[in-house]
């Protein structure tokens, strides 16, 4: 149990900037699940955080101790990797005693930890097996409970559930949230699953190109995304994002890109007469584009055609076309039209985004 | 002139060869399409036994109508393993494995099965002329089995003696190939500059003509000229306490024969084990060594638990192969000593058995000889596979 900070990490592999300036408070037994995109330097992280990486600039603080100079063995860290890593020939209860093996811990000792971890995980049955005789979930279980045994502060999962399937990923997915509550430890985890981050996570930290765009709740990233990127990372289907123009008529401020024309309620943007004229991107997920039900309080309908429909079972994806504007909603299923019909929406104000087209900061509350 | 008749003669080879393999192809067909007519056996019987007596005697420049029987014998033997076991599966395959089959049935069976022939006969010095003259060799049984085990295929040195200097031999050998050959691949593994240079200079000796490569390393060690007296002398010269601890240059051809050619063979061998367990070693996922690292293994532990065992599987091979290489060494040691007034003192098996064979003439001796060798080592051989095989089971 311990608290992980990183204070303004940079790493560069030769000439290539990987990250720039991370900053990330991490406190005791925290679930931080890290996100984003492929290559924007998430392992890189991980892997400098248990010391297997150089740090190029800034510094980790393990338990307010800096740890930049130290082993990895000595940051009492555990990591379990994207492709396991378990030795190939050692039985599972090899692997999982290897650590305490090396540090000469006695018999007993590492035969009732190895027997503890192997119960948490339902292992037992395995303990003689080679990892080659083991399916996809079970390898990753070993390669927690190898994790387990030697009583980390802090537990670093990489990617740990990408090589499953569907079905078995939800299954760890579960596992994984069992085990954190019960070993009450700090967990970093790396995904770029969305749902795994959404349910797993205390924390998000969501990371491009080797910065930190945003740490929040899983509900304040949704809700309030920081920045263009964040709002079209999280969520899924993606945000609608329509970018135009802003305009003041009288006291009201409206928003339009050639196709669309909304008003911008207060409440979103106060101060209306500041934004006169500001170039935006409007952003507005599926399931708050309501079509159909144009009768309650809607004062700007909008009017397109129905492209294509996608029936998800409870759920139905509408691809509509506004002008040239494309849009996205996700309604309750049936939605009763065919193809090539007329619909009119309109947008759920409350919950709706305004970014800087510039700075592609969020600018409404 | 000259030019064209050799370019002549070339390509009427390559037609013969080619002629050959059609002749081959022929008959192989005939079996694979036939095998189930009336007529293939009575057709088979007639044609091929006397086609090929005719082809035996063309060659041979004579005749002789017993040949005639065994080609019947030997047909009648063929025709029915496809009668009754082939039945005409796998035609293509066969068809086009057939001429090196055959090629290899001339340049191995043939020579293998003359050898164990000769091992019971008495084919030697005295014999040879009426082997020429009459065709026959006296018939000896056992006996030169029991020759091998009992006198020396040399002057003075015996069989037994021979054995564990060649067992010595090997086992030091192939050690030091081993250990060389690990620590180089360890180091060339890490991240150095001018990698590529390194290993392209360590693999020279491998990459050279083992003839020259030894005899070179032989004039090193020349007692007056060779580099490394040279140096010792150098050595004694600058730092003169050195000789009170004995250093001194030594008579390495007469005084200390076997060591000398460990030592140049041991050069020669080092970089085929590095080749091999450098790749190896590049095989093993970097992954398990960030693992080891977080499990808290220091240099020599991920040595020993993480890299020595997953690199074992292509180390088992290539200890084989080098067992049997170092075992059959005879190029090494030959070079080195045994040409004219060499010494007994570094010979092993294989050398003993060439200049049995052919400074003392005694054939039939050292075919059997060889059977003898050829057992050992296929029996280590067989013990070796054994072990990865178990190795395998483990993974
Ligand atoms: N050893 C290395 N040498 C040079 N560049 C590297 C090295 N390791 C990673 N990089 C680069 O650093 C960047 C970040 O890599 P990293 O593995 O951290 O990405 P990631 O966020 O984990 O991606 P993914 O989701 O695909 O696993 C990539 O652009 C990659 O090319
Ligand atoms: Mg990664």
């Amino acid at each position: 149990m311990a608290s992980v900070q990183f204070n303004g990490i940079v790493k560069k592999f030769k000439d290539n900037l990987v990250l720039n300036g991370v900053d990330v408070d991490i406190k005791d037994h925290e679930f931080v699940v890290i996100v984003g995109p492929s290559g924007c330097g998430k392992t890189t992280l991980l892997r400098m955080l248990a010391g297997l990486e150089e740090i190029t600039g800034g510094e980790i603080l393990i338990d307010g101790l800096r740890v930049n100079e130290l082993h990895p063995s000595k940051r009492q860290i555990a990591m379990v990797f994207q492709d396991y890593a378990l030795y190939p020939h050692m039985t599972v209860e090899q692997n999982m005693s290897f650590a305490l093996r090396l540090r000469k811990t006695d018999k007993a000792e590492i035969d009732a930890r190895v027997g503890e971890a192997a119960s948490i995980l339902q292992l037992q049955p395995f303990l003689q097996r080679m990892p080659k005789q083991l399916s996809g979930g079970q390898r990753q279980r070993v390669a927690i409970g190898r994790a387990i045994v030697r009583k980390p502060k802090v537990f670093l999962f990489d990617e740990p559930l990408s090589n499953l399937d569907a079905k078995l990923r939800e299954e760890m997915r579960v596992e994984i949230a069992k085990l954190y509550q019960r070993l009450n430890a700090t967990i970093i985890y790396v995904t770029h699953d969305q749902v795994e981050a959404m349910t797993l996570a205390g924390r998000i930290v969501i990371m491009n190109k080797g910065i930190v765009q945003q740490v929040g709740s899983p509900i304040e990233v949704y809700r309030k995304p920081a920045n263009l990127f964040v709002a079209g990372f999280i969520g899924s289907p993606t945000m609608n994002l329509l970018s135009g123009k802003l305009s003041l008529q009288g006291e009201d401020l409206f928003f339009s890109n050639g196709d669309i024309r909304i008003s911008i309620p207060p409440y979103l943007l106060h101060d209306a007469k500041k934004h006169d004229g500001r170039e935006v991107t409007v952003g507005v997920r599926p399931d708050d584009v309501l079509v159909g039900r144009t009768g309650e309080k809607c004062s700007d309908k909008v009017e397109g055609v129905l492209e294509v429909c996608e029936l998800l079972g409870h759920r139905e994806n509408l691809y509509i076309k506004a002008g040239n504007t494309r849009l996205l909603a996700t309604v309750e299923a049936f939605f009763d039209r065919s193809p090539g019909a007329a619909v009119s929406l309109c947008f759920n104000y409350k919950n709706m985004h305004v970014f800087d087209k510039a700075t592609e900061k969020r600018i409404s509350e | 002139m000259e030019i064209l008749r050799s370019i002549y003669e070339v390509a009427g080879f390559i037609v013969l060869i080619a002629l050959g393999v059609g002749a081959l192809e022929a008959y192989f067909y005939y079996h694979f399409r036939y095998y189930d007519r009336p007529w293939f056996f009575p057709v088979a019987l007639a044609a091929f036994p006397i086609g090929a007596l005719v082809a035996a005697s063309a060659i041979a420049g004579s005749y002789e109508f017993s040949l005639w029987f065994y080609f019947l014998l030997a047909e009648a033997l063929i025709a029915a393993a496809f009668r009754y076991v082939v039945k005409g599966r796998h035609t293509v395959p066969y068809l086009l494995l057939a001429p090196a089959f055959v090629g290899l049935a001339l340049l191995l069976v043939y020579p293998f099965a003359f050898e164990v022939y000769l091992s019971f006969h008495d084919l030697k010095l005295n014999t040879i002329m009426m082997w020429k003259n009459t065709g026959r060799i006296p018939f000896a049984g056992l006996s030169q089995y029991v020759k091998v085990f009992t006198t020396s295929p040399l002057s003075e040195v015996t069989f037994w003696a021979l054995l564990g200097r060649t067992l010595l031999w090997t086992f030091s050998n192939v050690f030091f190939h081993v250990l060389g050959g690990f620590a180089l691949a360890l180091l060339l593994n890490n991240a150095i500059r001018f990698k590529g240079a390194y290993r392209t200079l360590l693999v020279i000796p491998w990459a050279m003509p083992q003839v020259v490569a030894v005899l070179a390393m032989r004039g090193e060690f020349h007692s007056q000229n060779g580099f490394v007296n040279i140096a010792i002398t150098k050595l004694l010269a600058a730092f003169p306490f050195l000789a009170s601890l004995g250093v001194a240059p030594v008579q390495w051809l007469s005084d200390y024969p076997l060591l000398t050619c460990t030592i140049v063979n041991i050069w020669l061998g080092i970089p085929f084990m590095m080749v091999v367990i450098l790749g190896g070693l590049q095989s093993i996922s970097s992954s398990y060594y960030d693992a080891a690292d977080i499990d808290g293994a220091s240099y020599l532990q991920k040595l020993r638990f993480i890299t020595v065992p997953l690199i074992k599987p292509v180390l088992m091979p290539a200890v084989t192969l080098g067992t049997v290489w170092t075992f059959n060494n005879i190029n090494v040691i030959y070079l080195v000593t045994g040409q004219a007034g060499g010494t007994e003192q570094a010979d092993i098996l294989v050398s003993a058995l060439y200049k049995a064979a052919f400074t003392y003439n005694r054939y039939s001796y050292s075919a059997a000889f060889a059977i003898v060798v050829f057992a050992l080592l296929f029996f280590i051989s067989v013990t070796y596979l054994h072990g990865f095989d178990a190795a395998k089971e483990e993974r």
